[in-house]
């Protein structure tokens, strides 16, 4: 972000600019920066807040008065509450993904599978409910049936609808599970048995808790193992956060 | 928080350790009091309109967003995995203060909100963004912005 001020302000354009991580503005020193002390995702503090967004950003904009620089201000408060880590366990009820079952006819990879179908089933009306009442959802390409269909797909090997946006299997599958925890994410938004969770203890529940997650940690497995060089990618950074990758 | 002193490893080392570039130049640019200026955003969040084509790779592309553009036409595909999303899923304010931008305007607080806002996805490697932000300079003039809010992610 810092180096795009510079560029941008050497072709002419007076720019300022939020900083989220302070260390890498000192060392960049971009034209104008003003560090917040938030969550990284989270750079005007917290969602659906618009008084306390006006001040972050009317904070940045000032910058573009002030008389020479380079410089970099401090905005003076945390996020109100809602945007700091919690440390409790989100009361969400989980979907157990059991390999005993008698079943000598499935594989291990089926029985998960069919797992991620069920908790499917229980999420889709929330998330369907969700979309509903916002008139709108922050998936992109990938209902949550879509979804299962891709990962279901690559797990048994066979091939995946490809289109001119999406191009490739390891985009299908990155874009897929973006889309995947973006449909959960809307389905506890709405559920009338839980408070709406921070990002921690939802990333928490959703990756160890979950068939999708298990589900998106062997589809991470196979694409290590693959030959093409961008499945690797998404198995080695693009699937599964850093946090969560050795739970 | 995005302390970086008090991220938990491996975030702390990855950071950390991300080569960050120096420059020999301080530009400097004035223009006039923020009430007169004409504001675009450039997030580099990996945004982008619902039609439009999905981030791939580290190009340094970017991609176009339309003063009009509302929360339902607007979607996130950065690549990375290791930052909050679920604020943007509940208010694209939070990332992409289009609302906050349109308010000031109405307030007089700032002139008025560019036409053409745009996004790059910021993983991308800052070197690769340089040319692309030449081209956007000449963009933003078209647009006759002389204030470019950038949003990090």
């Amino acid at each position: 972000m810092g180096a795009l001020g510079h560029y941008l302000e050497a072709e002419g354009i007076p720019t300022t600019q939020i900083s989220l991580i302070r260390e890498h503005t000192e060392t960049i020193q971009p034209p104008r920066a003003l560090w917040v002390p938030f969550a990284l995702g989270r750079p005007l503090g917290r969602p659906n807040d618009p008084a306390f967004q006006t001040r972050v950003i009317q904070a940045a904009l000032a910058l573009l008065e002030t008389e020479k620089g380079p410089v970099l201000a401090d905005f003076p408060d945390e996020a109100p509450d809602g945007s700091e880590p919690a440390e409790a366990e989100m009361d969400l009820p989980a979907c157990p993904v059991s390999f005993a079952r008698p079943d000598g006819q499935k594989t291990e990879t089926e029985q998960l599978l069919e797992a991620f179908r069920q908790e499917l089933a229980d999420c889709r009306s929330w998330y369907d409910m969700a979309a509903e009442q916002r008139g709108f959802s922050s998936v992109a390409y990938f209902t949550p049936d879509a979804s299962f269909q891709v990962f279901h797909d690559f797990l048994l090997d066979k091939p995946i609808p490809l289109d001119d946006n999406i191009a490739s299997t390891a985009l299908a599958l990155r874009l897929a599970a973006q889309d995947l925890k973006a449909a959960y994410f809307e389905s506890v938004m709405v559920r009338p048995d839980i408070t709406l969770p921070d990002d921690t203890a939802f990333n928490r529940w959703f990756w160890q808790k979950t068939a999708a997650g298990e589900v998106l940690r062997a589809v991470r497995d196979k694409c290590r193992a693959a030959d093409d060089a961008a499945l690797k990618l998404n198995g080695d950074l693009l699937l599964v956060p850093m946090d969560q990758a050795s739970a | 928080m995005a302390r970086l002193t008090t991220l938990p490893e491996p975030m702390h080392s990855h950071l950390a350790d991300l080569p960050c570039p120096t420059f020999d130049t301080r530009p400097w640019v004035t223009g006039p009091p923020l009430s007169r200026r004409r504001v675009a955003i450039i997030s580099t969040a990996g945004l982008h309109r619902r039609e439009d084509r999905p981030f791939e790779g580290m190009t340094g592309d970017y991609r176009v967003i339309p003063r009009t553009c509302t929360a339902k036409d607007l979607v996130m595909t950065h690549i990375s995995t290791n930052f909050d999303r679920t604020g943007f899923v509940q208010d694209w304010n939070v990332v992409f203060p289009l609302d906050r931008l349109h308010e000031l305007a109405a307030g007089q607080t700032i002139g008025s909100v560019a036409q053409f806002h745009y996004s790059f996805m910021g993983a991308a490697d800052p070197g690769a963004m340089e040319q692309a932000a030449g081209r956007l300079a000449g963009l933003l003039k078209g647009d006759a912005v002389d204030a470019a809010l950038l949003v990090p992610v």
